[in-house]
């Protein structure tokens, strides 16, 4: 019948269409994932791998240095995270008052950060924070500190300028999506709220918040991505150190694969390792963010 | 309830004036519309009453109190907005209340307020529903309620019905004389549609480019309106005007001749004007009458006609100037036809070149 033929047709021109996508996307994207999914299971250096079973399983298990990276994660991802989120909030609220001069300028300013390169700035925040740096010349000539910090040698001072670099680097970026979900509030709410005198902290927490939720749940799960992806900063400022004192998971995959004797396989299974966690830590951020009445 | 008065109030953006002095006595109780085309500052009026917009300069007394400066909590009002400004994550419920947790008010006082105010507007079976889940007009009720439980002496409506539906308006404008009658509160309304104004009104305030043009009951703004603007402005459909010339002047009365149809004369009870002034003409599409039945007679070519049953409008053409007739006739009055219509003289307006009535 002419309309199956039709039918037929129209399935051949469609899926035509996708099919480049669909041939780059699988190459590109899928085959790797399955092939790294494979070389999960392979044992042996470089490119002299044979399959290993659970081998990499059991080396995963007794892995001091992964569970080490790991607690760094989640350190730099439990504080700098909300640091970072708060400061975005707070920035996009003061940047939206449209009585504030300036504001273009201030705006700029702070989003000008997410456009630096990130070798560039790494290196400039290495160069500041080193022991006769910028940082520590004007703290103590300011008599603020008698003697210079080692914010490059103590590993919890070393944690504190990557968690300083990455929030000064990122905050800008976040606070772009808060700027654009506020303009779209209706000014009327808020205007409303000041004729029935809600005092300006509940206008904040009990209107701005709430009615910010989808995108503050938005850019929590971006930021915990990419936290846990975290690896420009910390091998241009720290290379990890002082004493892996801020050695992340994906720098210690980077060490697996290229720097330590090469394992293949067992980075791979680190980089899953990532996968599982970043799967989790979303699905338990949607968990808390859901409305609770609309659940029951 | 406050009455409002409002003194040589002024607002400035830069060298810009918006609000160029307005005097204004609002009595307790009253229903008072500001009514005007869109740029005129009724808008900025009413915000500047409710303390959103700062007040460049004159006084603004409510219930005897300078409010300049007081913020817009402590004045005493509630506000109901065009958009409607619901919170948009709350329930109607929690809508309602909200505003009273941080007035100090107890649970469970707050709680008989909310359905106290969802009875007086029939939202009970709707409190824990959230905005979104409402029609635009149940929307507006919630805002009106929301407004309701503060128990403001003065509430300030900023076009509450322009974002719903024509048969909605109707239903809501009823909606909103009831409250009024039963709050006996003092409100102020602003609205761009003069039939809101002329049907909700104790009182209009016509205001054209930041100044009043006028101040009165709706039947007096209508009958007998102290300008072109106002006369042009109250009144649907909209009253016609003819240019026309002074040709004589006797006593207190005056003689006027159509510009557009030479020799049509018709004399007034005026004593203002001079002769060879040039002035229009006012006459309202009712107060047309049939040939012979009024002081002169024109004949007008029809460019379409309306029928709606109840009524029927006539668009004539004379010389140029549209004029829009309604009365007995009209009903069996098609396009293209022509049309002879009297004007009486007692029904008739006449204005100045610059717009003032002559009287």
């Amino acid at each position: 019948m002419a309309t199956t033929r039709l039918h037929r047709n129209e399935q051949i021109n469609g899926w035509a269409f996708v099919m480049p996508a669909l041939v780059l996307l699988g190459i590109f994207m899928i085959y790797p994932i399955l092939w790294s999914l494979w070389m999960s299971f392979q044992v042996g250096r470089g490119n002299n791998f044979s399959f290993g079973g659970l081998a990499n399983i059991q080396r995963l298990a007794n892995d001091a240095l992964l569970v080490h990276a790991l607690s760094n994660t989640i350190i730099f991802f439990i504080i700098q995270v909300p640091i970072m989120i708060v400061l975005a909030l707070l920035f996009a609220v003061a940047l939206n008052d449209a009585t504030l001069r300036f504001r273009g300028v201030f705006r700029t300013l702070l989003f000008l950060p997410c456009v630096t390169s990130l070798i560039a700035y790494s290196s400039l925040f290495k160069s500041m924070f080193s022991n006769d740096g910028i940082i520590n010349q004007t703290l103590v000539s300011l008599h603020l500190i008698g003697a210079p910090i080692p914010w490059l040698t103590d590993p919890f001072w070393a944690k504190m300028v990557i968690i300083t670099a990455i929030t000064w680097r990122w905050t800008g970026y976040n606070m772009i999506f808060y700027l654009a979900a506020l303009q779209n509030i209706d000014k009327s709410i808020y205007e409303a709220a000041r004729i029935d005198g809600v005092p300006a902290w509940a206008r904040f927490w009990n209107l701005t918040v709430p009615m910010l939720k989808p995108v503050i749940l938005f850019t929590t799960i971006l930021s915990t991505i990419g936290t846990l992806q975290l690896f420009d900063e910390v091998n241009n400022i720290t290379q990890g150190g002082p004493g892996n004192g801020t050695m992340t998971l994906s720098l210690y995959i980077y060490n697996l694969t290229f720097r330590m004797m090469p394992s293949f396989g067992y980075s791979a299974l680190v980089s899953w390792v990532i996968v599982a966690i970043v799967a989790v830590l979303s699905i338990v951020q949607f968990v808390i963010a859901r409305d609770r009445r609309r659940a029951s | 309830m406050s009455s409002l008065s409002l003194k040589g109030i002024r607002k400035s953006y830069g060298s810009l004036d918006v609000i160029k002095g307005v005097d204004l006595d609002i009595k307790a109780k009253e229903f008072v519309v500001f009514v005007g085309p869109s740029g005129c500052g009724k808008s900025t009026l009413l915000r500047m009453i409710a303390g959103l917009e700062p007040i460049t300069g004159g006084d603004l007394n409510i219930g005897g109190k300078r409010m300049n400066d007081v913020d817009p909590s402590r004045r005493g009002i509630a506000m109901v907005f065009q958009t409607y400004a619901l919170y948009p994550h709350m329930t109607v419920r929690e809508n309602m209340g909200f505003a009273l947790r941080f007035a100090g008010v107890a649970k469970d006082q707050i709680a008989k307020q909310v359905n106290e105010a969802a009875r007086i507007l029939a939202l009970e079976p709707l409190l824990d529903r959230l905005p979104k889940e409402l029609s635009g007009g149940q929307r507006q009720r919630v805002a009106i309620g929301r407004a309701i439980v503060r128990h403001p002496d003065v509430f300030l409506f900023d076009e509450p019905l322009s974002n719903l539906d024509a048969e909605l308006r109707v239903h809501m404008r009823i909606e909103i004389a009831r409250l009024h009658r039963e709050l006996q509160a003092t409100m102020i309304y602003v609205t761009h549609d003069q039939v809101e104004a002329m049907t909700l009104a104790d009182t209009i305030v016509v205001l054209r480019d930041g100044r009043i043009e006028q101040v009165g009951r709706p039947l007096e703004l209508y009958d007998n309106p102290a300008n072109q603007f106002v006369a042009g402005f109250i009144g649907s459909p909209k009253m016609n005007f003819l240019s026309a010339e002074i040709v004589e002047k006797i006593g207190a009365s005056v003689t006027i001749e159509l510009v557009k149809h030479p020799g049509t004369r018709l004399t007034l009870p005026v004593t203002g004007g001079a002769v060879g002034e040039k002035v229009t003409l006012g006459v309202r599409a009712e107060h047309f009458g049939l040939p012979g039945k009024g002081s002169v007679d024109v004949t007008l070519h029809v460019d379409a006609a309306e029928h709606l049953g109840s009524t029927s409008y006539v668009y004539a053409n004379s010389g140029g100037e549209l004029v829009v007739i309604e009365h007995e006739e009209s009903r069996h009055t098609n396009g293209n036809d022509r049309i002879t219509v009297s004007i009486s003289a007692d029904k008739a307006y006449l204005f100045d070149s610059a717009g003032q009535r002559l009287r």
